[in-house]
């Protein structure tokens, strides 16, 4: 019976995905040789000839003089039976050449040895694979790697988070039972010790204690002495004997920070630390001056409240060697230029241990921030000797409603909130 | 049992080679009449003639592929190659002929071919002459890669790539060329693959080949004075790698420094890191730290002992390792 | 004589070599045989015949390769077009002991060692990356690194030194390799080695006047050949396209080889008729005018004159050859397209000659990889 064949537009090896036939040398019905040249096609590159696979006779050109076709699509089909007197039984396809995914083509039953492949032409060879995504399905589970332990080897087997669960919580690791795949300690194994009051890790290398700490008592003493001594002494003779009474207050920010940044290309603020803490320190000189009595302070002796007509501003200045409280004399009286570098000042000596003694005495209110470490806010505990003491936190973004100016209230997606402790 | 240097034991090592098998043969710049720059092959052109034991012209890439040519009409060339830095004009042969005619021919192709090389620094020298390209040979597939690290492993290793039908890179520490070292030649030697755990310890495995075996076992020397007790391994064979003991090893301790003069980055150590991760994962105790050269070209002589990983960069891996 | 810098189109008048100096030729285009002071060939009429025979075949595989080729079967295929009678001639001068190292063009060598056309198509279908076994045939794999192959030639032959296997029936040494080749490091530290150990090496340059786009004077300044004087040993340039003069000049340098008298370079002159590969465009770089020039100095042509002139055969030779050329392509045709690909597991074959670990886990993992799926990739 006749037998049909294909010739799918091939590979010739250019880079090319798709070729334009220039000119058919072959009708239908024409009979053709092995390897006759039956179409030259221009690639990007040059024209080439293609010569026919199958001898035959021709039955169908699939694409006209002038058409552009894909890499892969049938170009002719050649009856390489056509003295037989049946009628035709359509041939599947039995292709001839590489082609790609896009191209239309029949069902490949394929009697080729190789399957339909996906590739994009190149220079020397038959090119990579163009790209069609999928996955093959899996017949059976790849078996997982066993855990190489055998019991013959010593120690335990944890991944490393379980074991850095055990060192923190200080359980031995030894001494918990496993419950994981190939003998391996869970997480919940180790949970599961600390409440049931497995001993904690002895001292080996990998679960020591931190160095200093005293191996039998298993505790640490740490002398006090100096600035921390003479702090820890005022701080709490201050809490305890001062009434302490702290109010918070949400403040829009938001403005302040454009002031800020505007601040900072003035030319007399050049080399000068200008932050938020500068305007909340601004900020509380005003409020001095507006209700003075708050800079005072109580003399127990005498019974008599002592307002100062003076502003001795302290600032907290937290350093290695523990708290220090400098203040910048007659604060009031400074620009904002010169506050601002009374205030760096004054923290970069403290950190370097260059505080004058004089400036650590006659505070007459103070400003602590606790916006550097992140905080949101705090109960800050009164210098002796002063009546009031501001603490500033961290400014950050809030969902807040705000009211413009010109325009009505209504809650903006985020304000920058300082909240003061007071 | 005798004290002889390295040079000493390969050179006995390639004598015995050379008396083993009339299709030995050794060629390389200086090799015959000079003895070699090392001395490495003093005395074997007097014994066994210029037809064994070849002065080849000034042409790296020409030793090696000539030396394959005589592979493939059934002679066993054992090719030294100058200095480490001077192998590069040679790389095409040993990377595109040598390691691959074999998969090419379907195994129709045997090439025998060992090539010797010099590698590593310490010795003052000027540029090239100091360098560590294991890693460029050790990544290509069909080459096998060792490197002796004493005397005994000198004159034993070299005769077993010789008689390996595998093409073998064999790296010799030129640091340690003039060191002395036990040579019994009554005991069996270990297999050419085989890596060997030169000190057993309890806290910390480190890894080495080459010239920093010594620097590593110095470390545990210290290390044990201190209070901390660390396993030594020797790898010897960097292709193939002897992960079952360089495995069972970090099972036991928990932890692993990988340390060699080539650069951290790409170098062996990561390799390993790699594999001990994934074949000890719930053993480790510590990730795996790499010590080892910087990501520089190496450096003139007299910095390159601030390149050069010693004691006390090893003892800090190993300090880094045990505060996990 | 002037050195082609342009990147146009260059013309024959462009190249340096003149034509007719110092050039060994016993058979003119016409057909007509030619007499040399130092060459001559005398064969029975039957060798001639076989000659020709030898020609047509190995045209026809390469005919056939190349429309294959063109029809997706294979991925590759370089075309030795016009350069049959240096391939043919040359080989045929190779005795049973010799050992011929191959670049990667020379197919019609191979069919004179026996090699079996399939054999050479296996890789460049990618079937594998060298099929037969080089001691049965004393003929090389291919070297694709271009120029490689010529340092194995002389280091192959310092062993056949080695073995005192040199004498009349002793073994010599042939290799090829094209007009580019000649540019690289690797072919002149052999021309060296070879010269200084006086190794029984034959060199065969074919030069085809093109490495892939560039002309042979960006190759050299001066004739090929003339190259051997620099290194201390004789060079000599055939026609490339007289099979007669090929034979002749290779049978002598490799007597000379096996004799001990060293290396001899021989520059065949001939041209790459077709494209470098069948990828390649060679229009965009060469001119129509140059190819009707050479199809002037066919091979096969004047070959065919010569036996038909001297009546050295008769129509049914002819015949018989032509049919016989037929049933070889359609033997490769079928057999091409009916080769089966590798098992995968191939990939981790013979990569080492003894056991490596690494190698071994691979593969072990490769195959429960590929047991894993259901339906196979390809």
């Amino acid at each position: 019976m006749p037998e049909l064949k294909q010739f799918a537009m091939p590979d010739v090896g250019e880079g090319l995905t798709e070729a334009e036939i220039l000119v058919w040398h072959v009708q239908p019905g024409d009979t053709v040789a092995l390897n006759q040249i039956i179409v030259e096609i221009e690639t990007a590159k040059a024209a080439v000839e293609l010569p026919c696979p199958y001898p035959g006779v021709v039955r169908e050109l699939h694409a006209a003089q002038g058409a552009t076709v894909d890499v892969g699509a049938p170009i002719i089909t050649v009856d390489v039976a056509p003295d037989s007197p049946e009628a035709p039984a359509p041939e599947t396809n039995s292709v001839v050449g590489i082609p790609a995914d896009s191209a239309p083509h029949p069902e490949s039953d394929s009697q080729q040895s190789h399957d339909v492949d996906h590739r994009a032409a190149v220079l020397v060879g038959y090119g990579p694979r163009a790209a069609v995504p999928t996955r093959r399905r899996r017949r059976k589970p790849l078996a997982a790697q066993p855990v190489a332990a055998t019991s013959s080897e010593p120690g335990t087997l944890a991944p490393p988070p379980v074991r850095k669960l055990a060192k923190d919580m200080g359980i031995d690791l030894a001494s918990v039972t496993p419950s994981g795949p190939d003998g391996t300690i869970i997480r919940d194994d180790v949970q599961n010790a600390a409440l049931s009051g497995v001993p904690a890790a002895t001292a080996s290398p990998g679960t020591a204690l931190p160095p200093g700490f005293d191996p039998v008592t298993r505790e640490r003493r740490m002398p006090i002495r100096g600035i921390r001594k003479m702090t820890a002494q005022a701080v709490s003779t201050s809490a305890f004997t001062a009434p302490h009474v702290t109010e918070f207050l949400a403040v829009d920010m938001t403005q302040a920070l454009g002031f800020v940044s505007r601040l900072k290309e003035l030319p007399e603020f050049a080399g000068v630390t200008v932050s938020p803490l500068l305007v909340a320190a601004k900020a509380l000189l005003v409020a001095v001056k507006r209700n003075p009595d708050i800079n005072a302070s109580w003399d127990e002796k005498i019974g008599e409240i002592v307002v100062k007509g003076y502003v001795n501003l302290g600032i907290a200045v937290a350093t290695d060697r523990g708290l220090l409280v400098p203040n910048i004399k007659d604060a009031d009286t400074l620009t904002l230029a010169q506050l601002a570098r009374s205030l760096t000042d004054a923290a970069v000596k403290a950190r370097a241990a260059k505080t004058p003694p004089a400036d650590l005495t006659g505070g007459t209110i103070t400003i602590t921030n606790l916006g550097t470490f992140g905080v949101d806010t705090g109960t800050p505990i009164l210098n002796p000797g002063e009546a009031a003491i501001l603490c500033v936190g961290a400014i950050r973004p809030r969902p807040w409603v705000h009211q413009g100016r010109s325009s009505p209230a209504r809650l903006s997606s985020s304000r920058y909130l300082l909240i003061i402790g007071w | 049992m005798s004290q002889i240097t390295l040079v000493k034991g390969l050179n006995s090592g390639l004598r015995k080679a050379l008396e083993n098998d009339p299709k030995v043969m050794i060629m390389g710049e200086d090799v015959g009449k000079l003895g070699g720059v090392f001395r490495v092959t003093d005395g074997l052109q007097r014994d066994f003639g210029e037809d064994r034991v070849v002065d080849t012209p000034l042409a790296e890439s020409g030793i090696i592929g000539t030396a394959i040519g005589l592979a493939l009409r059934g002679y066993r060339p054992v090719c030294e190659i100058q200095f480490d830095g001077f192998v590069y004009p040679a790389y095409d042969q040993i990377v595109s002929q040598l390691a691959k005619m074999r998969m090419r021919s379907l195994g129709h192709i045997t090439l025998p071919v060992v090539v010797r090389i010099p590698f590593g620094g310490g010795i003052g020298s000027v540029e090239h002459h100091s360098e560590s390209p294991e890693a460029y040979f050790a990544h290509t597939a069909g080459l096998k890669v060792v490197a002796c690290a004493n005397p005994a492993d000198g004159h034993w290793m070299i005769q077993q790539a010789i008689t390996c039908d595998d093409p073998v890179i064999f790296f010799e520490p030129k640091r340690r060329y003039w060191e002395k070292g036990e040579l019994g030649t009554s005991v069996a030697p270990d297999p050419l693959h085989s890596a060997r755990l030169v000190r057993s310890g309890t806290n910390c495995t480190v890894a080495a080949y080459g010239s920093m075996v010594k620097v590593c076992l110095d470390a545990a020397s210290v290390a044990e004075a201190e209070g901390a007790s660390l396993e030594v391994i020797d790898l010897r064979s960097l292709s193939p790698l002897d992960m079952e003991t360089l495995s069972s090893s970090v099972r036991r301790t928990g932890r692993l420094v990988t340390v060699h003069e080539a650069s951290v980055f790409l170098g062996m150590g990561s390799e390993i890191a790699a594999r001990v991760t994934e074949q000890c994962f719930y053993s480790l105790q510590a990730p795996v730290l790499r010590v080892g050269g910087y990501h520089t070209p190496y450096p003139p002589a007299r910095l390159e002992e601030n390149y050069l990983p010693d004691v006390d960069r090893v003892l800090d891996a190993v300090d880094r390792a045990l505060a996990y | 004589m002037t050195v082609d810098g342009s990147a146009k189109a260059v013309s024959m008048g462009d190249s340096l070599a003149s034509f007719d100096s110092e050039f060994v030729q016993l058979l003119t285009p016409e057909g007509k045989r030619a007499e040399h002071p130092e060459y001559f060939l005398d064969l029975p009429a039957e060798d001639y015949r076989a000659l020709y025979r030898d020609l047509v075949l190995v045209r026809r595989i390469d005919a056939e390769a190349i429309a294959l080729q063109r029809q997706g079967e294979l991925g590759l295929w370089p075309s030795l077009l016009g350069q049959e009678a240096a391939q043919v001639g040359s080989a045929r001068a190779v005795t049973d002991n010799d050992y011929v190292f191959p670049a990667y063009r020379e197919h019609g060598v191979a069919w004179c060692r026996g090699v079996d056309p399939l054999d050479v198509l296996a890789f460049w279908r990618g079937v594998s990356h060298g099929g037969w076994d080089p001691s049965e045939k004393n003929f090389h794999l291919y070297t694709v690194v271009v120029g490689a192959q010529v340092l194995h030639a002389v280091g192959y032959a310092m062993g056949v030194q080695r073995d005192s296997a040199l004498g009349p029936d002793g073994t010599a040494v042939l290799v090829y390799f094209g007009d580019g080749a000649t540019s690289q490091g690797d072919v002149n530290e052999a021309f060296n080695f070879a010269s200084v150990f006086n190794a029984p090496v034959v060199f065969f340059c074919q030069n085809n006047q093109w490495a892939i786009s560039e002309p042979l004077a960006r190759q050299t300044r001066i004739p090929l050949y003339q190259r051997a004087n620099g290194f201390g040993f004789p060079g000599i340039r055939v026609d490339g396209n007289d099979v007669l003069a090929c034979q002749a000049v290779t049978a002598q340098a490799l007597r000379t080889a096996r004799e001990g008298g060293g290396p001899t370079l021989i520059e065949a002159y001939t041209y790459r008729m077709g494209a470098h590969t069948t990828t390649d465009d060679p229009t965009r770089y060469r001119l129509a005018s140059e190819l009707q020039e050479w199809q002037g100095k066919d091979p096969l042509l004047r070959m065919r004159t010569f036996l038909d002139h001297d009546k050295l055969a008769g129509q049914d030779f002819f015949g018989d050859v032509e049919r016989e050329s037929d049933e070889l392509a359609a033997r490769v045709r079928s057999g091409c397209v009916s080769m089966p690909d590798p098992q995968p597991s191939a990939i981790f074959d013979h990569v080492y000659a003894e056991r490596h670990a690494l190698l071994d886990e691979e593969r072990e993992q490769f195959t429960a990889w590929i047991d894993s799926f259901e339906e196979s990739a390809r």
